[in-house]
């Protein structure tokens, strides 16, 4: 009896607390889409009040046709997929290497990767800044995609030590006498096992790229090269700035990372659990 | 079988095995160890953005910094910054996954957990400017409701007064921060054995009793690893601060990044700058050193 009234009573707060929480989580995300919506004037006229009466696509008609967001978009996509597809293929090979052949680097990597986990960006974006130009690599897409490996390569080997470890090793084995060589064995035998584990990986790569500002402002400097993030800031400078425009714009950037975020959820919060226990 | 497993290990497999982890471990080496190495060297020189050549000045950089105000302006405004933004993600976040926890529908489960982690989505620049736009002094959806509820007479200036400006920071971040902490101690919580529990509530332990001497000890290692990997995190933030104040009014948000920054970059002192970053660095990775002492006594603790 008492047991029933003490769990009750916590469970009204918890859901209380909770719809709170959800709240002030959830209304940056719809302000900023029904601000993008908006015609200037309403905005002025009614700061307070959410739902536009009349929703309108200016905003949108004006960050990609007269901004000129395209390109922008255009260029993120390049930078963010091609980092995906190498970051991915290194951390790969890489994490299985370590399960099978390094077990003992294993340890030894996750505290390097704390380790580089505490250098500041803007500490390594001197001396990017610095052999990019004497490689001729500043304002290159190439250039971004190669300094994106630094963040990328790390987690996404973390990430992916987990997955690989799942693999039993008698079906390598059997693999192996069956006359399959390292490679074979690697991406026809493993690789098919943990797609899921590869994909949630890839996703997480696309994500940060996707999102990355600082390098990207600082690397790259001419506007036909540079990603939506930059693009977006500048247009804080920009003459014809109204915040509508800025909402639309900003909802170009969020909304592929949420929509990708929401997939892949439960694998990258599970394994920051995972890796910390063990 | 064996005599095969022998065989594939000696021939050209060392070889092979090293080809997997060459190319991360390449990434490795050139973009995380050189560019460190190269910041402490140019730490000890004068070397500028402009100037390719640069001569040795020895300790020059560190005393000029360690003896400019404003250093320590920016110093001081990290430490608030990350103290006031980790303690409230974790407060905000950890009282989430406990309510989270005791929530028994399933889909309420799933509903708030992901209505609650779509900040964490969030781009630093989409933070920026959604935030910056619902507190504008002008037309800004927060200060305008203040207004109209009459809890303040004027439009309130979250970002141009100096005084509320840091702790308008704080709160955007703890607003982004504290999903990743629920989501992560509710996946810690799930590994705690559920009889423990009931043993406790045959003994007749409290609520709080049973916390302390169950949870607590159960999830302390995890949320300590939180703590550090956020603390760094939260430490090195550079987007978020740039993008909403650039460190503004009168540095009054500055925080080490965006010092180390203005220095770099607007005022092209690429050895001053490289100074500070191995100072914050050095700061970083004592305050680790630090945590995981901790760390490693709960683990001893524990076997």
């Amino acid at each position: 009896m008492k047991k029933i009234r003490r769990l009750s009573v916590s469970g009204g707060f918890s859901y209380l607390y909770l719809t709170i929480l959800s709240i002030c989580a959830v209304f940056p995300l719809l302000w900023l889409l029904v601000s993008a919506f908006k015609s200037s004037t309403e905005m002025l006229a009614n700061p307070t009040v959410i739902f536009p009466k009349d929703w309108t696509l200016e905003n949108f008609k004006t960050v990609l046709f007269t901004l000129n967001f395209t390109v922008n978009i255009k260029n993120s996509l390049i930078v963010a997929l091609s980092t995906t597809v190498v970051a991915t293929f290194i951390s790969a090979l890489a994490a299985y290497g370590i399960v099978r052949f390094f077990p003992k680097l294993g340890n030894v990597m996750t505290k390097i990767l704390i380790t580089t986990y505490m250098f500041p960006s803007i500490m390594l974006v001197i001396p990017y800044a610095v052999v990019m130009s004497t490689l001729h690599l500043t304002n290159t897409r190439i250039g971004l995609v190669l300094v994106y490996m630094s963040f990328s390569v790390p987690y996404a080997v973390w990430m992916l030590v987990g997955f690989f470890k799942t693999v039993p090793i008698g079906i390598e084995e059997a693999a192996r006498i069956d006359g399959a060589n390292r490679l074979q064995v690697f991406y026809k035998v493993v690789l098919p096992l943990v797609a899921p584990g590869v994909v949630s990986t890839a996703i997480y790569v696309f994500i940060n790229a996707w999102n990355e500002f600082l390098y990207a402002l600082l690397l790259v400097s001419s506007s036909s090269k540079t990603t939506i993030s930059v693009a977006v800031k500048t247009l804080e400078g920009a003459d014809i700035l109204n915040w509508g425009s800025m909402m639309a714009a900003s909802a170009i950037v969020v909304i592929p990372s949420i929509i990708f975020f929401c997939l892949i959820q439960s694998k990258i919060a599970g394994g920051l659990a995972d890796g910390a226990v063990k | 079988m064996r005599e095969r497993r022998l065989r594939g290990g000696v021939n050209g497999s060392s070889l092979t095995r090293w080809l997997f982890v060459l190319p991360a471990l390449a990434v490795v080496v050139c973009l995380l160890i050189y560019p460190l190495v190269s910041t402490v060297i140019y730490s000890f020189t004068n070397k500028t953005l402009i100037r390719t050549d640069f001569d040795p000045v020895g300790f020059e950089n560190y005393i000029r910094i360690l003896t400019d105000e404003d250093f320590f302006q920016a110093f001081g405004n990290t430490i608030l910054w990350t103290i006031g933004s980790l303690l409230g993600q974790i407060v905000v976040g950890f009282v989430g996954a406990l309510c989270l926890n005791r929530i028994k529908s399933r889909v309420g489960k799933n509903l708030f957990r992901i209505c609650a982690i779509i900040p964490w989505a969030f781009p630093a620049i989409a933070i920026a400017m959604t935030w910056k736009w619902m507190l504008n002094g002008i037309q800004g959806f927060i200060p305008s409701l203040l207004m109209q509820l009459g809890i303040t007479d004027g439009m309130v200036q979250f970002l141009s007064d100096p005084d509320l400006v840091l702790p308008t920071l704080m709160m955007v971040n703890i607003w982004f921060g504290a999903p990743l902490i629920l989501v992560n101690v509710y996946a810690a919580l799930q590994t705690i054995p559920q009889d423990q529990y009931e043993a406790a509530q045959i003994d007749g332990a409290s609520g709080w009793q049973s916390f302390r001497h169950i949870t607590a000890p159960h999830i302390r290692i995890v949320v300590g690893l939180l703590v550090v990997l956020r603390t760094v995190w939260v430490f090195n933030n550079f987007d978020i601060i740039f993008m909403m104040t650039a460190g503004g009014p009168a540095g009054s948000s500055t925080t080490m990044p965006i010092y180390i920054y203005n220095m770099g970059w607007t005022g092209r002192m690429v050895g001053r700058a490289s100074a500070a970053s191995i100072l914050l660095l050095l700061f970083l990775v004592l305050l680790c050193i630090l945590y995981f002492s901790v760390i490693r006594h709960w683990e001893k603790e524990e076997k």
